[in-house]
């Protein structure tokens, strides 16, 4: 697999991709294991996480990601972001990633609050200097200012989130990639979050989110794509994708039902 | 994909967390760091100077080997295990997110280079209490060894991090193998002490050679034949490249794995 760069109208363009992940029957984890299973015939499963899949995803589009659990939503978003190295494929970005997939990594309960800004900002890719200028910006939007030479362990959970969230917006990526990042704190900070959002938007940023939430896809994501067992199932205007992830999930559970019955 | 453009100020953030959490939490802080390696020397000192007296048998300055020789090998040892375990450790920074692993390996070695710094302000404190000054070339030597000692530890960690993930009683075999090679290596004893015949074996070992004519350098102002080190850097040269490209062949499945 390659990650090029190329200047197009295209922020992500994604071509024939697939990955499979093979899995023992038994997970062999230490040497002593690996010795004494050495001549043991070993079982495995391959599972196809991500099967030929295909699509682009334009610069400065709002672009969400639907399915049910273990659809292969997680893999692709690790493909994109270059966790998972993909079996073959192509993928392209054209712009600077913002690959985090969960609020504040790195985040270590031991450290005070400033020093976990920094850590987490580093690692999503900012320099010192950059850090240093947003600072107060990043405390002013986490709205945890007097706190922030304590330890984080004795932040609040939503405190710790809250910090996070303000962490990952000013990373100002042209791309940003969120899984589930929006079920944040109470509902007066996830609506500056969606605000937020939008603003991202406004500023001509890419933002791919994946999330169970569909009315948050139906109301922010211009397109979306609905993925099923590694495959596109649905992929367009955000309104229709999502009708036709509910008529699916209807039909689904009407005939479980029936089962039952 | 770029997602960093500065490599540089991302190791060191790891590294600078790293050396905070190490000793934060305790209330001697970063006295520790210095006070651990004393605490064996003093043990080590006694038994082996006043009981099994080793100071009247001839060798120079026992006290001060000893002291370089634990220095050293508490930094081989600290940096490999932190460097075999870093990408475990930081697991979340593997699967969560993506910043360039080898930055990750790296961090966790430079760790122990810094404990290894802070460490070099009591062996300094030594000489002086023994009234012994290296000569010029002597601590140029030194910083060499020291160099060479930190590509070693690289290079291990590099061949380890991936494979522990995959298989983690990596660190019980391995600790096993440090207390072999802290035994085998002139540590406690001087080399001269093995009888001469099995002294070329015991420096075949890369570890055992820096310690060896770590002291030597520093205490005697002696120094190994030139085609001796010209072997120490090509084999280390040669193992750290063999461990690069496992690592890189390894390395595309890190985060399956995990």
């Amino acid at each position: 697999m390659k990650y090029q760069n190329i200047p197009s109208e295209y922020a992500i363009s994604v071509k024939g991709l697939s990955k499979r992940f093979v899995i023992p029957h038994e997970r062999i984890n230490t040497l002593k294991g690996a010795f004494i299973h050495a001549f043991r015939r070993k079982t495995f499963e391959t599972f196809y996480a991500l099967d030929a899949v295909s699509f682009d995803i334009k610069r400065g589009e709002c672009f969400g990601i639907i399915g049910r659990n273990g659809s292969g939503k997680s893999t692709l978003l690790k493909i994109l972001a270059g966790v998972y190295v993909a079996d073959s494929g192509s993928v392209s970005i054209d712009g600077r990633i913002s690959p985090f997939l969960e609020l504040g990594i790195g985040f270590n309960p031991e450290l005070s609050g400033r020093d976990n800004i920094y850590l987490n900002a580093t690692v999503l890719g900012l320099s010192k200097k950059t850090i240093d200028e947003k600072f107060d910006s990043i405390l002013a939007f986490s709205e945890t200012g007097r706190f922030i030479d304590q330890k984080l362990k004795n932040y609040s959970s939503g405190m710790q989130v809250r910090l996070a969230f303000s962490v990952a917006i000013h990373a100002n990526r042209d791309i940003l990639i969120m899984d589930e990042v929006l079920a944040v704190g109470d509902t007066n900070f996830q609506a500056k979050c969606l605000q937020e959002l939008h603003n991202l938007k406004e500023a001509g940023k890419t933002i791919v989110l994946v999330t169970h939430d569909i009315s948050a896809v139906e109301k922010h994501c211009d397109r979306a794509m609905l993925i099923e067992e590694g495959k596109i199932a649905a992929i367009g205007e955000a309104g229709i994708v999502v009708a036709e992830y509910m008529k699916r999930n209807m039909s689904r559970n009407m005939s479980e039902v029936a089962k039952l019955i | 994909m770029k997602s960093h453009e500065n490599h540089g100020e991302l190791i060191m953030r790891l590294a600078r967390t790293d050396f905070k959490l190490r000793y934060h939490g305790s209330t001697l802080g970063y006295v520790w760091a210095i006070v651990k390696p004393l605490l064996l020397f003093t043990i080590l000192n006694f038994v082996f100077s006043s009981i099994f007296n080793f100071r009247n048998s001839g060798i120079p300055f026992y006290s001060l080997q000893l002291l370089t020789a634990i220095l050293l090998f508490g930094f081989f040892s600290e940096g490999t295990v932190s460097g075999m375990t870093s990408l475990l450790s930081k697991s979340q920074l593997v699967t969560k997110t993506y910043v360039p692993r080898w930055t990750i390996v790296i961090a966790s070695t430079l760790n122990a280079l810094f404990v290894f710094g802070m460490n070099m302000i009591i062996l300094a404190f030594f000489f002086i209490v023994y009234n012994k000054m290296p000569s010029l070339a002597g601590i140029g030597m030194f910083l060499i060894y020291v160099a060479c000692l930190y590509a070693l530890i690289v290079a291990f960690s590099f061949l380890t991090a991936p494979i522990f993930v995959r298989f983690r009683d990596l660190s019980m075999i391995w600790e096993v193998l440090l207390s072999i090679i802290m035994y085998s290596a002139p540590i406690i004893y001087p080399l001269s002490l093995i009888p001469a015949h099995l002294q070329k074996f015991l420096l075949l070992n890369p570890v055992g050679f820096i310690i060896h004519y770590t002291k030597e350098a520093l205490i005697l102002n002696s120094f190994p034949p030139p085609w001796q080190f010209v072997f120490l850097i090509g084999g280390i040269a040669f193992s750290g490249g063999a461990a690069f490209l496992v690592y890189c062949k390894l390395e595309r499945k890190v985060a399956e794995y995990i």
